[in-house]
Formats: C-alpha cells, structure tokens, sequence
C-alpha cells in the first residue's frame, strides 16, 4: 500500500468526518492511515520549512495545498511570490493585501490562505488571460500569517507569506453594513473602472462590490458572501476567474489585471453570492492613450 | 476582553518583555510635568509619538485651569495611571480640588484617566458619551495591546454630564464650550474668556500628524475655519506645543488637504491601499512627526470611502 502525503492528508479529514459520523468503517480507516503513516507516507517534516514560523503550517498544507487534486505533492518557499500587507493592521475589518506571482511562470491558480483566521481560505484566483497578481481586503480574527500558494504550470506549488499583527475580532464581528438601514437597497451595487494604455500588456480592473461579506461567525447573522466573480471579454472569453471566501472583507474590493486585446471595448463581471443572488455588469476598456486619441 | 484574560496576556507579555525595558518602564510611572501658559493655566505636553510599551501613551496633551472656586481639567490621558500622576500634579501645583472635567471627544488618549475623577464631575458633548459607550471597551482593549502593563487597573468611566449647554464659569473663569466635528463626531473646542486660551483638542495638531480613524475631512475643514475666527490669543492643541501663531490651525489643514488630494489622486489612478500609502512627503512638512505612520493610517481609514465614491458605478446585482 503505497500512500502518498496527499492521501494521507485526505485519509485524516476522513478519519475526522468518520469520527463525527460514528460511521462503522471507523475502524479499517484507522488502520488504514496508522499503516500508511508508517509504510510509505510522507511525514510533515518533509514539507519545507515555513517563512514566516506559523505554528498552522502543517495543518495548512494539509488541509488547503496538498488535499488540492490539481497540484502535485511539490511545495517550495519562493521568494517569487510576494505578499504584501502592512506590518500591523490599523483596521482588521480591513487588512489591504497585494500578491504578486508575476516571477512564476505558468501560474494556474493563486490561493490564499490566512493561516490563524477560524476561516483560513481566503480566495482562490485563476488568472486565465491576466497577470498572476491581484489585490484585495480582508478581516482577521487576530494576528496572522497571510500566504498565497501559487500553482505553477507543471503543478508545483510556490509559496509566498507575510505576517500580519492585529487587534483582534475582525472575523466575529457584524458587518457595517448591518448597522446601516438601507443596506439592502445597495446591496451587489457594482463601481468599476479599466486604465488601459497600448504600452502595457495587461490593464487595470479595479471594482467594489456593496456587500456585507458576512463570515456566519457574528452571533445570529448566516453566511453571506459574494462567493465567485469571472471576468470576461464580451465574445464570452474568460480573463481571470475568482472563488471568493468569507475571510474577504465586507464591499470587497479589488485589483485585478486582464489583458484586454484589440477591439475588445468593455469586459464583463459576472459572479453570485451564497445565497444565488447574481451579479452581471460590464465595464468601459477605453484605451486611455494620448497619441492615440490625435 | 474581561478582565481575567488582561490579567493573563499581561502576565505573559511583561515577563518575557521585563529584561529590556528600560527603568522607567518597569516602574510603569508617568513623569508629567505642568507648564504655565497664561494666568491660573497649565499644560501637560505629550510627547509627539504614538502609543508604545515605551511611552505609555504619554503621548496627549492635558490641561488644567486653577480657578477660586476648584480646579478645571481638560481630557484625562490613556490611562487609570495616567489619571493617578496627573492628579497628583494638579494637586502639586495648585493646592485645589478638581471641580470639573471635560472630554474633547471619545478617543482613548484622552479620556481613559476619567476613573481617578469624579463621574459626576466629568463633562462631555452627547455624542461622545455614545460614542465612548460604543466603543470604549474596544479603544481599551487595544490600548492593553499597545501599552501592556501600563493599562492595568485602567477601567472605562463614562462622563456623568452630556454637554447641551454653551458655557460655564468657575471663579473668575468663564469657559465657552464650542461643539465642533471633523476629527470625530463631537469634537469640544474650549475658550477661556479669562485668558483668551483656546483648547482646540484634536481639531488641531502641531508638528505631530493628524490622526483620522474617525474623520469627516469637510466637516473638519470647517471646524478650522470657525476656529480661526473665534477670537483667541493662543492655541492649545491636543497634540504639539503651544501655538501663538495659529500655526497648529494652518498646518492642520494643510496638510488634510494635501493627504485628500493624494488619496483622491490615487483612486482616479487605479492604485489600490497599498500604493496609495508610498506617497512622498513633500518638505514643508518635514517638521510634523510620525507623518509616515499616520498616513499609512489615513490610507486605511479614509480610502474606502473614496473609493466608493470615485469609483463609477457601473450596475447592481440582482439582490
Ligand atoms: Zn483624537
């Protein structure tokens, strides 16, 4: 029986569900991972060791990198792949983070992962037809690690991470918006703008969405959040496409990098919240040049 | 944060923190010190930083009026501690009992040394009573991080007396309580009739920069305005030296207009949070301390806001 770290991985959020579930198979699948942990499977001390020392770091590559049936087992610490936040979140409702892959080659997916959040997984963003960086906002339930797994073309796994200190509570916390009365009536409200020059290969997309991200951890507010945002070209042409979690802050805003070509003159937004609610807007890509408007 | 779980962080923080803190950290002591700047009239000059383990958040300006009839106090300081040392000056100088204090606003610094005064004694504008109930326990909590142990013992006091009236006079002193908003929603500027002192709180900062967490730009561009024309012969500011020159009035809304303009030039430009924070400083204000810091602050306070509303709205989902 050969097992490697991923099966081993997946065999232990097995082992969980069936210890919830009381299910009578418990005992073959204990046996199961105990003689695959012992035979063949990869023991954590292989994994490398982490940048930024987070205690989670285990848990993380388990849970979110190598349970992810897309890549391979291969993990390596890249300086390549920066994370940048401030230092000390000021707001930690509001925490702004930019990861720029742009020294991978072949990036498949970006995934981010706040290491202490009780909701870790941030976003997973595949920039299909656009640079492998983007920005974002995000809430933390306290201080702590923000890395960003980046899958490279031959499935190896690229990782970058920065650290983060805050006060505390940013998870559990209402939303703003639900002290505010009319939040409904604004709600999936899209604003968005493109800066495209000939000069540069991708353009900027930045839009905000009105929406209270709720994380399902205030008391007596459900989840509610926007949980995937596409971007398109208007012949249906996908540019980058977003899976979007609780841990994202409230109106999420962010800073994405299509390569819009040619006579392409907007782009489309199209994405849904948890509860079905659909957005679809589409933004002007004017050609913002001064030689070309002579 | 209850107060079990302080007790337990602190305990942690100050034995691995002990070794290098300097002296007079370890004693946690506040060393204040009271300048006279007109008849009956003294100050407590913060130094111009923000809060450390260093410091103790000794970092706001205090005043104190000797008045026949008792002694009258402007804003408290950040801490039980703080409450305690300024007290014994006030006593030290003056020889007199406190009769009245005021709150400029709700921010910490200025109003968690409340619990060494009088409740009944403590006066401030309506919506700095609701603000302070709101989130007094949060400003505390954070201060516990910031300062450790110089918070122990700290407890949120509410003030006793919403502020609806337009003056009060103790002894020869007649102050004229001018409710202002901008760098928060209540901001309580003092004139003292007698002495012409203007206690501007922090709708004026010098050679320190302005803090924002809670800012209406418009508003406290308006509230300089007023201030400017309410008839003084000095400023004090809620953080900075004393101003004769309305200088803390200029440089305060030179530089908020300066750092709207950079932030709405920013958005118009596509840059995100981060971006927006590398500005450069321009020379004429290389006097203003921590303005690095704090724009790095604003940026976090006050760039959603905009973006909301520079950015063009392009539609609404179905919700
Ligand atoms: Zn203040």
């Amino acid at each position: 029986m050969v097992l490697n770290f991923k099966m081993w991985a997946g065999l232990i959020q097995n082992f969980n569900t069936v210890i919830l579930n009381r299910s009578p198979s418990f005992l073959a699948l204990a046996a199961a991972l105990v003689l695959g942990a012992h035979v063949h499977g990869v023991q954590a001390s292989e994994l490398p060791k982490d940048s930024v020392d987070s205690i989670m770091w285990e848990n993380v590559a388990k849970q979110f990198i190598l349970s992810d049936q897309e890549g391979s087992d291969k993990i390596v610490m890249d300086d390549r792949v920066q994370v940048v936040a401030p230092k000390i979140a000021e707001d930690q409702m509001n925490i702004p983070v930019h990861v720029d892959a742009r020294g991978i080659e072949n990036v498949r997916k970006i995934v981010v992962i706040a290491d202490l959040n009780p909701l870790p997984k941030v976003l997973t963003y595949r920039p299909e037809k656009a640079a492998p960086r983007l920005s974002f906002r995000i809430k933390v339930e306290q201080g702590t690690p923000i890395r960003a797994a980046v899958l490279d073309g031959k499935g190896v796994w690229h990782i970058g991470a920065t650290y983060v200190d805050a006060a505390g509570g940013g998870c559990s916390q209402p939303a703003l918006a639900h002290s505010q009365n009319d939040w409904v009536s604004t709600l999936a409200e899209v604003r968005a703008k493109i800066w495209r020059s000939p000069a540069k290969e991708f353009s900027t997309l930045r839009v905000t969405i009105k929406h209270p991200m709720d994380t399902g951890l205030a008391d007596g507010i459900p989840a509610f959040y926007v949980e995937d945002l596409v971007v398109k070209t208007p012949s249906g042409q996908r540019l980058g496409r977003l899976e979007i979690h609780e841990p994202v802050s409230e109106n999420p805003t962010l800073t994405l990098f299509p390569k819009i070509k040619g006579s392409v003159d907007h782009v489309v937004l199209s994405g849904r919240d948890n509860e079905g609610n659909l957005i679809k807007v589409s933004v002007p890509a004017p050609v913002q040049s001064s030689h070309l408007q002579k | 944060m209850d107060k079990i779980r302080r007790h337990l962080l602190l305990g942690a923080a100050s034995s691995l923190a002990m070794p290098i803190l300097p002296a007079y950290a370890e004693t946690f002591q506040y060393d204040l010190k009271a300048v006279r700047i007109a008849q009956n009239s003294y100050v407590v000059i913060g130094k111009r930083e923000f809060f450390t383990k260093e410091n103790g958040g000794d970092i706001v300006n205090i005043a104190f009026i000797s008045t026949s009839e008792g002694v009258v106090v402007i804003d408290t300081g950040p801490s039980q501690r703080y409450g305690v040392a300024l007290k014994k000056l006030i006593k030290q100088t003056t020889g007199k009992e406190v009769v009245r204090v005021y709150n400029t606003h709700f921010h910490p610094d200025h109003c968690l040394g409340n619990q060494v005064f009088k409740t009944q004694d403590i006066a401030a504008l309506p919506k700095t009573i609701s603000g302070l109930k709101v989130s007094g326990d949060g400003f505390s909590d954070n201060l516990y991080r910031l300062l450790g142990d110089w918070m122990l013992g700290t407890e949120l006091t509410i003030p006793g007396i919403p502020i609806t009236f337009s003056s009060e006079k103790f002894g020869e002193h007649r102050f004229e309580l001018l409710p202002m908003q901008g760098h928060t929603d209540a901001d309580l500027a003092i004139l003292d009739h007698t002495t012409g002192v203007l206690y501007a709180g922090d709708l004026c900062f010098l050679d320190r920069a302005a803090t924002t967490p809670h800012a209406d730009l418009q508003k406290w561009y308006e509230a300089l305005k007023s201030l400017r024309k309410t008839p003084h012969k000095v400023i004090f500011p809620g953080h900075g030296p004393v101003d004769s020159t309305d200088r803390s009035i200029d440089q305060t809304d030179q530089y908020l207009r300066w750092l709207e303009g950079q932030l709405v030039a920013s958005v118009k430009n596509g840059k995100d949070m981060i971006e927006a924070s590398q500005m450069s400083v321009p020379p004429e204000f290389k006097s203003i301390d921590v303005i690095k810091d704090e724009i790095e602050r604003s940026v976090a306070h006050l760039y959603p806001g905009l973006e909301e509303k520079l950015l063009p709205f392009v539609g609404q989902g179905d919700g």
